[in-house]
């Protein structure tokens, strides 16, 4: 199989063939290597690599990234693609725009304690627009830009789901 | 003063978390049945499992749960509990529920309430220190209500000043305020925030000493009125005036500057006829003067470090004491050895201002091995809530000596995998091999410099063993998927990536 995998800003083409159970050829950016590597759990991989070993335990990284592989104290970041999938990808770069409405949305499961803005007001770069409690502390959502605030659906004392979108800045 | 002696027989934790944990475990030592209490969310966490009973006292928010004493009092006598443990945080500086107890018939495992009013106001607390001589940091001498009160009195003192709750401690409702700018948002936060914490919105101001050391002295009071210290903490690693490494002895004062500290903090106590663990917090700056900064009447965050360098155990001593025992230990069987460190593990995101990072523990891999201590509220397949402080677990070294400890903290952490929530694992590492650190050479403003440095990358070699794994996962899943079900859209990553592959996919 072939894929891309995207590690921080870097891309790299990776080969993988399976050659026996457990054993990969595998080419990363032209480099041939021969690992050995083993499931021991469904997030956890014992990987052999000319001698090397590397305890992996991995988990789907909780802000939606690809996977965080921790190995010998470090961590990486790895996303995963298939050519198909990396092309659809580039072309929606391409096309997105950047000066779009900005959606503001909650970072994470918490109260709304305090709504700074009404519907309609126009707000500066980095005006505090929305505060949301989480764990006893306290986060102001700031606007990303100047614009005016529009679809402000956030409720005081409401309970709010990450990435619920609480205000719209045009 | 002193208390009647009864045996204790059944303790109610009044608390949650790993210091509930903590606290079942020295119970359990001790023959004594450890109580749990447990708000809507925690049925399954692990405090409540630590217990051998368990009663719930509410809906999830601290305020109608964890901070309701009417609530934890009629658990205890339900329970036929003989004694309350408030572990920190929550009720556990509240003088109020200590008579609340009191009056119940049940035994606080604690300070008096009268103790607990004269130095848990850091007002009280400021004027008894001052009449006794010791040297207090300026500030307003009382608590203040309004926004122009404070910027008038900030003013005469001059920028920067911190605002601190009267109430409170570890940080929670306190602000640093670099100038008059600043004073509306933060004195609007600090005090909404000190009400949830404690329940009270009551502020104070001090001028702010730049660059300081946290050094605490860790006091135990008898019933006789006499109390002993057990070394120093140094907590000076803060992040926002939060503690994140504590370690003892201290590298910033000499063997006797601790002493002096040590004498001045147990005449602090016995000032208030202070019963139990206690800690006198102070401010050192470079010429190793050190300033009264407040004393905390209750067992600490951080007394671990305390306990693996002294080789006691707090809360046994607690306990003896409030059945009316004498002190555990005299002064001169006190003896410090080797070095200890501890780091706060915090389900929070440090690469996004280190949000709190609430959500399901799909598995939680602990390191063991020679001089470790892990004391954990959380466990595989527990939702951490959004409710409660984000602290999940605390992990300490002990060694011989500090870069002992240090090496030793640095491989636990590697053993150490949270999976399905964001930690601050790696922060904790990157601190722990920070220069300042190594070098023992930093003061409460060294995380945020390190911050402003930026991050290193980690080696070709640790690279490329990930994007194997990666590529190997990803073939292993597209081979299953394939298998399963040949329509999957898994090429878009979309299948994988969602909660419902995560934990359906164990079924």
């Amino acid at each position: 199989m072939n894929y891309v995998a995207l590690v921080g800003e870097q891309k790299r083409q990776v080969e993988l063939t399976e050659l026996e159970d457990g054993k990969f050829r595998v080419v990363i950016d032209g480099r041939e290597l021969f690992v050995d590597a083993r499931a021991v759990a469904d997030t956890t991989l014992s990987l052999m690599i000319d001698g090397q070993v590397y305890n992996i335990e991995s988990e789907l990284d909780p802000a939606g990234h690809g996977e965080n592989f921790s190995i010998r104290g470090e961590v990486v970041n790895v996303e995963v693609l298939d050519l198909r999938s990396m092309q659809l990808r580039q072309a929606k770069t391409l096309t997105g725009g950047v000066d779009g409405p900005a959606e503001i949305a909650a970072p994470m499961p918490g109260k709304i304690v305090a709504i700074l803005v009404e519907e309609g007001q126009q707000v500066e770069e980095g005006q505090g627009l929305v505060v949301v409690e989480a764990m006893k502390m306290e986060n102001e959502l700031k606007s990303p830009r100047a614009g005016v605030v529009k679809n402000l659906t956030a409720q005081k004392d409401a309970t709010v789901e990450s990435g619920l979108v609480l205000c719209v800045i045009e | 003063m002193g208390k009647p002696s009864r045996r204790i027989n059944k303790v109610l934790i009044a608390n949650r978390g790993e210091i509930a944990v903590r606290v079942a475990r020295t119970l359990r030592e001790m023959d004594i049945v450890p109580v749990a209490v447990y708000s809507d969310v925690d049925r399954i966490a692990p405090h409540v499992r630590a217990c051998y009973e368990a009663y719930p006292i509410g809906p999830a928010p601290a305020p109608q749960s964890y901070l309701r004493g009417d609530a934890v009092i009629e658990a205890a006598k339900k329970a036929g509990a003989d004694a309350i443990h408030p572990g920190y945080g929550f009720l556990s500086e509240n003088a109020a529920f200590v008579e609340a107890v009191e009056a119940a018939g049940l035994i606080f495992i604690g300070p008096s309430a009268n103790a607990m009013r004269v130095m848990g106001s850091k007002t009280a607390a400021r004027n008894k220190m001052k009449a006794a001589g010791v040297p207090c940091v300026p500030g307003s001498e009382g608590a203040i209500d309004n926004v122009e009160e404070v910027k008038k009195v900030a003013d005469q003192m001059g920028y920067p000043v911190v605002l601190k709750a009267s109430a409170g401690g570890g940080g929670k409702g306190m602000r640093l305020v670099h100038d008059v700018s600043e004073m509306d948002s933060a004195f609007r936060s600090a005090r909404s925030e000190a009400k949830n914490a404690f329940g009270d919105d009551t502020v104070y101001i001090e001028k702010a000493i730049i660059n300081p050391h946290h050094v605490e002295i860790q006091v135990f009071g008898g019933n006789d009125g006499k109390a002993v210290w057990l070394g120093e903490r140094e907590c000076s690693m803060q992040r926002r005036h939060q503690k994140v490494i504590e370690e003892t002895p201290s590298l910033a004062i000499n063997e006797e500057v601790r002493c002096k500290m040590g004498e001045v903090a147990c005449r602090a106590a016995e000032a208030v006829n202070y019963v139990g663990a206690g800690t006198i917090e102070f401010l050192t700056d470079s010429d190793m003067n050190f300033y009264f900064l407040e004393m905390n009447t209750r067992l600490q965050v951080e007394h671990p470090v305390t306990e693996l360098c002294c080789g006691v155990d707090l809360v046994e001593g607690q306990v003896r004491v409030a059945q009316g025992e004498p002190l555990p230990w005299k002064q001169e069987d006190i003896v410090r050895t080797g070095h200890a460190i501890e780091v706060r593990l915090y389900a929070e995101d440090p690469s996004k201002n280190f949000m709190p990072a609430p959500g399901h523990i799909d598995e939680l891999i602990l390191p063991h091995g020679p001089g470790i201590r892990v004391d954990c509220g959380v466990a595989s397949g527990y939702d951490v809530p959004q409710h409660y402080d984000p602290m999940i677990a605390k992990m300490c070294a002990w060694a011989e000596d500090r870069d002992g400890a240090r090496r030793r903290l640095i491989r636990a952490l590697s053993e150490t995998a949270v999976k399905g929530i964001t930690t601050n694992r790696l922060f904790l590492r990157r601190l722990l091999e920070l220069n300042e650190f190594v070098a023992g050479k930093y003061h409460t403003g060294s995380i945020a410099e390190m911050m402003a440095a930026g991050d290193a990358a980690p080696s070709d070699e640790i690279l490329d063993a990930g994007v194997i794994a990666a590529a190997v996962n990803r073939y292993r899943r597209d081979s299953r998927s394939t298998r399963r079900e040949p329509q999957s859209q898994s090429s878009s990553g979309t299948l994988w990536r969602s909660h419902g592959w995560r934990r359906g996919g164990r079924a």
